[in-house]
C-alpha cells in the first residue's frame, strides 16, 4: 500500500488508498461515510447484502489503525447509516477491543441516535464542525473562497470517471482538492459514488485499487 | 348444419352491421365451443376481438339458457392487453358488442389509470369482461382470497401476444396464466374448462409463439390463421442524385422538401424515426423550411410530457393534424382513422418493424397501407428494396422468449406471498408447466425460495425479512410495509432514472434521463419537445429550463435507440446487393447504380454466397473492413473478437468501429492477410472463452443487472412524488452488482444477468450461426487503393464518435475529397 503525501493549508497529510487520511502532527486517522449498519438495515427491507460487507470494513479500518498507530480516529459525520441494528453489535464488539485509542464524530446526516448510544460506544460527538489547527472537520463540504479557514468534509462519496486506453470507463472513489476543500472518499465500500467535475485548479486523487492515481482538473 | 340460436343471433347482430363471419372466425368459434385453446394469428383491423368476443358469447349462450336476463355472472373473461392506450377503445367496442346483442353484461377496466374507486367497485361487483394490463393481473393475483375472483372464469385472451412474448412482460403473462388454470383445475362446480387464447400478428415464430403462451399444454393448442392479408405500398423518396460515398445522418435533412410534398400529397401523415433525437431534429428541420405548417404538425415521443402526448393523441384521431413526428411511442395503440400516410426516416431496422409502422395507415380490412421509406443515406436505398423483397416473401423476424428468468420468478413468488400466500410443492409444477421455466434445475428452485426467505443460500441472516414460512406450510410477505412497497413495483419495465424537466415558473415540459442532465452545465441550449430550451439548474429530481432563442441547440441523445439490422433483413439485403439479383429491377438498385458501380470498380459487391473484406491504407493507418451485413451488436462482438485474435498471433493493437453492415479494423501498423487466414479468424471453435477474454463481460452485465435488480426487488425506484421517502433504502444496482460478485458469487441473478448479456445483447446465437456462415462463404479479399462506398459510412460513423459536430463535418468533407 502506498500512500501519497499532500500539502494542505501547510500541513503535511498522507493520502491511503483504503479511503482515509493520516495527519502525522496531529496523529489523527481521519475519514468519513462509515455508514455502519447499512447492510443490515438493507436485510431487514429485504435485500440481502453479506454482512461480510461491513466486516470487511472494519478489518480494513483495523489495519490502518495498526499501520499508523494514531492517538485518535476523526470521523467526519455519517458513521452510522440508519437506526439499531445487529450490525451494530458487530461494530460495538470491535470498539471494545480499542479501549484506548479516542474517537470523535462531527455529526452527519445520517448520524441520527440519541447521544447516549454515542457516549456508551466511546465516541466524541461534535455537532456542528470542529476546528484543529488551519482545518474545520465538517461533513457537507462548504465552499468558502475568501476566509482563510480550510475545511476536511466527507458526504459527497466523490468519485471520478477515468477512460482507460481501451476506450472504457472505470468509476474511481477519490480524494477531491478544491480550493479550500478537501472532500474525502466514502471509507465503507457500499456506498455509491458522486461523479465530481473537477475544476481546472483543483486536484483529484482516485483511488485504483492499492494506489493513489493523482489526476488533475 | 343448422346453426344454434345463439349463433343465429350473433349472425343476425352481424348482419345488420354489414358483417359476415369470417372463415378464421367461425373456426375459432368452434374450437373454444370444443374446449380448446390456441393462437389467432390475424391482422389489425380484421375482426380478430369479435372472433373470441363471440366465441364467448356463444358458449354462453349455448350453455346458460337464461343469458338474455342473468346478470353479476362473475368474471367471465380477462382480456389482457400490453398498452394502457388500447384499453379504453377495446372496453368500449366490447361494450357496444354486449348491448348490442343483449348480452347484460358489464365489461371493466383495470389498468395503472384506473381510480381506486373504481377497483373496489369492480371487486365488489365484478364485471363479466375485465381488460387488464399484466401488471395489473398481477396485483389482483396479490391480493388475499384472490382466488374467488376467478373461479368462474371461462377464458383468458391474450391480445398483441407479439408484442408480449420476447420480453418479460410476456413471462408476468404467462407465469398469471399458469395460476389461472391451477385455480381452474381445483374447481369442481361447472364443467366448463378455462381456455386461452393468444392473438398474434404474423412473426416468424408462430410455432413456437404457441408453444410459449401454451407451456406444457401447447400440443393441444391450435394455430388458427386468417388468409386476410394487407396489401402495402412501398415508396421510396429518392435524393436528386447519388451520393458515391455515403454517409448516415448526412442525407436526412436534406430531403425535407420531398418529405414536404409527401405531406402535401395526403391528408395526414406519421412521420416515424428511430430515436427520439431524429424526431426533434425533423420536426425542427419541418418548421425551419416550411413556417405555414406551424401549428399544423407536432412531436410525440417518450420523454414528452403524457398530457401532451396524450393531446397530440386526440387531434391526429379528430384529423386536426396535418403530420405527426414520432418514435416508436406511436407504434402500437389505437388506429388513428384520418392517418392515410406513413414515412419511415432511415432504417427500420427490421421487416416487422416496418410493416408495423405502415400498418398504422389505412387500418380497416380492405385498406392498402401505404409507407414512404426515406433514406439517412443512399446505402439504405437498398434496405428498402430489401424490404419489400422480404415483404413479399413473408420473411418476418422471429421473437425470442426469455427463458429462467428468475427476477420475474422472485417477483411473481413475493406476489402470491402478499395475499393469500403460497405453498412452494403446489406452485413449483404450475412454474414449471410455462416455457420460461420448463427447464429449471430444482437447486434453481430452492435458491430463489431461499433468496426470499433466509437471503440466499449460503448465508442465514437472522434480521432478513422478506418472505416467512406460516406453520400451516404457506409462505407469506412478512410485514405491511414490505406488502406495500412491493405491489408498488410489480412489473417488469424498469425506466431509466428519469428527470422532470419544468419552467423556473413551473410548467411542465417532459423528461429527460439523468445521464444527459448530468452532462448539462447552465446557459447550455437543447431541444425538447420541439421548443428551444436553456438549462438554468437542476434540484430535487427536477431539470429547470427557461425558453432559448438560440438558433442551434444539442439534441438529447437518449439510450437504447440503437437497434441492430435484423438477421432476416440482411439476409435479404445481401441478395437484393448482388448483380442480376432479383433486386436488379428495382428502382432504388438502379438508381443506386453509380455507387455499386464504383463499389464494383474499386472492389466488389458480394452476392449472397461471398463474404468481402476490403483492406485499405489511409494516410491514417491499415484498414480491415468486413460486411456481414449481420447488424451493429454482432459486428461489435466479432470486431473484438477478430481483434483479440490478431492480437493473439502478433503483437498489434486496434481501433475499432462499425455499422449494420460491416466493421472496421484500423492499426498504425501493416497486418497483411490472406483469405483463408481470415477465414480461420472467424472460426467459431473456442467461441465463448474467446469472447470473454476480448470484450468486458462483467461491464455489459452491471449493465443488465439494473432491471435484474429492480425486477427481483432488490433496488427501489422510488414512487412518484415521494422521492425521499426511502433515501436510506436506496442504493445502485451497479453496487449490489460489485457487492454480490465479491461475497456471494453463485447468485443466480448474477448469473441471469451473464446469460441475458450472451444472449440478447452479443446475441450469441446469432453470432455462432454468422460465424458458421461465413466461415462457409466464399471469402473475397480485396485490396482497394482509397475508400469504398461500403468502407465510406463506416470510418465516417467511428470519426462521429471523437468529434464535435461541426469539425466532424468538415473532416468528411476532406475525407470524401480525398477518396474520390
Amino acid at each position: 500500500m502506498d500512500t501519497r503525501p499532500v500539502s494542505f493549508a501547510g500541513e503535511h497529510l498522507l493520502l491511503h488508498p483504503d479511503r482515509a487520511l493520516y495527519w502525522p502532527v496531529r496523529q489523527t486517522l481521519l475519514l468519513s461515510d462509515l455508514h455502519i449498519g447499512k447492510s443490515g438495515h438493507f436485510r431487514k427491507a429485504g435485500i440481502p447484502i453479506p454482512a461480510q460487507v461491513q466486516a470487511d470494513d472494519l478489518d480494513r479500518l483495523s489495519g490502518l489503525i495498526r499501520d499508523f498507530l494514531p492517538r485518535r480516529v476523526a470521523i467526519v459525520g455519517d458513521l452510522f447509516h440508519a437506526g439499531i441494528n445487529q450490525d451494530m453489535e458487530q461494530f460495538r464488539t470491535w470498539r471494545m477491543q480499542l479501549p484506548a485509542l479516542s474517537f470523535v464524530l462531527v455529526r452527519g446526516n445520517h448520524d441520527r441516535l440519541s447521544e447516549a448510544t454515542y457516549r456508551d460506544l466511546g465516541i466524541d460527538l461534535v455537532c456542528e464542525q470542529l476546528s484543529e489547527g488551519p482545518f474545520d472537520l465538517v461533513h457537507q463540504p462548504v465552499p468558502r473562497t475568501s476566509v482563510a479557514r480550510h475545511t476536511i468534509s466527507g458526504h459527497l462519496h466523490p468519485g471520478v470517471a477515468v477512460r482507460t486506453r481501451d476506450r472504457q470507463t472505470l468509476r474511481l472513489p477519490c480524494f477531491w482538492l478544491s480550493g479550500y476543500c478537501l472532500t474525502l472518499p466514502a471509507f465503507s465500500r457500499f456506498t455509491g459514488l458522486y461523479l465530481v467535475e473537477p475544476g481546472p485548479a483543483d486536484q483529484v486523487f482516485a483511488i485504483a485499487e492499492d494506489t493513489i492515481l493523482p489526476l488533475h482538473g | 348444419m343448422e346453426h344454434s340460436v345463439g349463433e343465429q343471433t350473433l349472425r343476425r347482430w352481424m348482419a345488420a352491421r354489414d358483417m359476415e363471419p369470417f372463415p378464421f372466425q367461425t373456426e375459432v368459434w368452434q374450437h373454444f365451443r370444443e374446449g380448446r385453446s390456441g393462437i389467432l394469428n390475424a391482422p389489425t383491423g380484421s375482426g380478430k376481438t369479435y372472433a373470441l368476443l363471440l366465441a364467448l358469447f356463444l358458449d354462453w349462450m349455448e350453455t346458460v339458457p337464461d343469458w338474455a336476463r342473468l346478470r353479476r355472472n362473475g368474471l367471465l373473461l380477462l382480456w389482457v392487453t400490453p398498452l394502457k392506450a388500447l384499453a379504453t377503445d377495446l372496453q368500449r367496442a366490447m361494450q357496444d358488442a354486449c348491448d348490442g346483442i343483449g348480452m347484460p353484461w358489464e365489461v371493466g377496466l383495470r389498468t395503472g389509470d384506473t381510480t381506486a374507486a373504481e377497483r373496489q367497485r369492480q371487486l365488489r361487483n365484478l364485471p363479466e369482461i375485465l381488460v387488464i394490463t399484466p401488471e395489473s393481473l398481477h396485483l389482483l393475483l396479490s391480493r388475499k382470497g384472490y382466488e374467488d375472483t376467478f373461479r368462474r372464469l371461462r377464458a383468458v385472451v391474450v391480445d398483441e401476444w407479439h408484442e408480449l412474448m420476447g420480453g418479460k412482460r410476456g413471462v408476468l403473462a404467462t407465469l398469471a396464466i399458469s395460476r389461472l388454470r391451477g385455480i381452474a383445475g381445483e374447481r369442481k362446480d361447472t364443467g366448463s374448462c378455462l381456455r386461452v387464447w393468444g392473438i398474434s400478428a404474423t412473426i416468424g415464430n408462430l410455432p413456437e409463439a404457441v408453444e410459449v403462451l401454451h407451456g406444457k399444454d401447447h400440443t393441444a393448442a391450435v394455430l388458427v390463421r386468417s388468409d386476410l392479408r394487407k396489401t402495402t405500398y412501398v415508396h421510396s423518396v429518392f435524393p436528386a442524385e447519388v451520393e458515391q460515398l455515403p454517409w448516415a445522418g448526412h442525407l436526412g435533412l436534406q430531403l425535407v422538401d420531398q418529405l414536404y410534398e409527401v405531406l402535401a400529397r395526403s391528408r395526414t401523415t406519421l412521420i416515424f424515426t428511430n430515436t427520439r433525437g431524429q424526431a426533434e431534429r425533423w420536426y425542427h428541420a419541418l418548421l425551419d423550411a416550411y413556417p405555414d405548417l406551424a401549428g399544423q404538425i407536432a412531436l410525440h415521443h417518450g420523454s414528452i410530457d403524457r398530457s401532451m402526448r396524450h393531446w397530440v393523441e386526440q387531434a391526429l384521431g379528430e384529423g386536426m393534424l396535418k403530420a405527426v413526428v414520432t418514435t416508436s411511442s406511436l407504434d402500437l395503440g389505437v388506429d388513428f382513422r384520418p392517418v392515410d400516410t406513413v414515412v419511415q426516416v432511415g432504417s427500420p431496422k427490421g421487416v416487422d418493424r416496418f410493416l408495423q409502422r405502415a400498418g398504422r395507415s389505412g387500418h380497416a380490412p380492405q385498406e392498402a397501407s401505404r409507407i414512404y421509406f426515406l433514406p439517412t443515406h443512399s446505402l439504405e436505398l437498398a434496405e428498402a428494396a430489401a424490404l419489400q423483397l422480404a415483404i413479399r416473401e413473408a420473411k418476418l423476424e422471429s421473437r425470442q422468449p426469455p427463458v429462467l428468468a428468475y427476477d420475474v420468478l422472485a417477483q411473481y413468488l413475493c406476489t402470491l406471498a402478499c395475499g393469500t400466500g403460497f405453498r412452494p410443492d403446489s406452485i413449483l409444477p404450475e412454474v414449471r408447466s410455462t416455457h420460461c421455466f420448463r427447464e429449471m434445475p430444482a437447486s434453481a428452485w430452492q435458491w430463489v425460495l431461499s433468496l426470499l426467505s433466509t437471503g440466499g443460500s449460503l448465508h442465514a441472516y437472522e434480521e432478513f425479512r422478506r418472505l416467512v414460512r406460516a406453520e400451516d406450510g404457506t409462505w407469506r410477505m412478512a410485514d405491511r410495509r414490505t406488502i406495500l412497497r412491493h405491489r408498488l413495483h410489480i412489473g417488469t419495465i424498469v425506466s431509466d432514472t428519469l428527470l422532470q424537466v419544468r419552467y423556473l415558473n413551473g410548467g411542465h415540459i417532459g423528461t429527460l434521463e439523468e445521464l444527459f442532465v448530468a452532462k448539462l452545465k447552465p446557459g447550455d441550449v437543447f431541444h425538447l419537445a420541439g421548443k428551444t430550451l436553456a438549462f438554468v439548474h437542476c434540484k430535487d429530481m427536477t431539470a429547470y429550463v427557461r425558453r432559448s432563442t438560440a438558433r442551434n441547440g444539442m439534441t438529447p441523445s437518449w439510450l437504447g435507440g440503437r437497434i441492430p439490422l435484423s438477421s432476416s433483413l440482411g439476409d435479404t439485403l445481401r441478395t437484393v446487393l448482388q448483380e442480376d439479383g432479383p433486386g436488379k429491377d428495382c428502382p432504388e438498385i438502379r438508381f443506386l447504380a453509380p455507387l455499386l458501380d464504383l463499389q464494383r470498380e474499386r472492389s466488389l459487391v458480394p452476392g449472397p454466397k461471398d463474404t468481402l473484406a476490403e483492406y485499405i491504407r489511409t494516410r491514417e493507418g491499415f484498414h480491415l473492413f468486413v460486411y456481414p451485413f449481420e447488424g451493429r451488436l454482432v459486428h461489435e462482438v466479432m470486431a473484438a473478437l477478430l481483434a483479440y485474435r490478431l492480437s493473439r498471433q502478433r503483437p498489434i493493437s486496434f481501433s475499432m468501429a462499425m455499422n449494420d453492415y460491416g466493421f472496421e479494423l484500423m492499426s498504425d501498423r501493416d497486418f497483411p492477410l490472406d483469405a483463408e487466414q481470415l477465414r480461420d479468424l472467424f472460426r467459431p471453435d473456442d467461441l465463448l472463452p474467446d469472447i470473454q477474454a476480448s470484450i468486458n463481460a462483467a461491464e455489459l452485465a452491471r449493465r443488465r443487472f439494473r432491471d435484474i435488480a429492480v425486477i427481483a426487488g432488490l433496488v427501489f425506484q422510488g414512487y412518484p412524488g415521494s422521492l425521499k421517502q426511502h433515501r436510506q433504502l436506496q442504493s445502485s444496482s451497479a453496487l449490489l452488482f460489485n457487492v454480490f460478485s465479491e461475497y456471494d458469487p453463485d447468485n443466480l441473478l448474477l448469473a441471469q444477468a451473464y446469460q441475458e448479456v450472451f444472449d440478447q445483447q452479443l446475441e450469441e446465437p446469432r453470432l455462432r450461426l454468422a460465424l458458421q456462415r461465413i466461415v462457409g462463404s466464399r471469402i473475397v479479399l480485396s485490396c482497394p487503393s482509397r475508400l469504398t462506398p461500403f468502407s465510406f459510412p463506416i470510418k465516417v460513423d467511428s470519426l462521429r464518435q471523437h468529434m464535435s459536430s461541426e469539425k466532424l463535418t468538415a473532416r468528411i468533407l476532406t475525407l470524401q475529397r480525398q477518396s474520390r
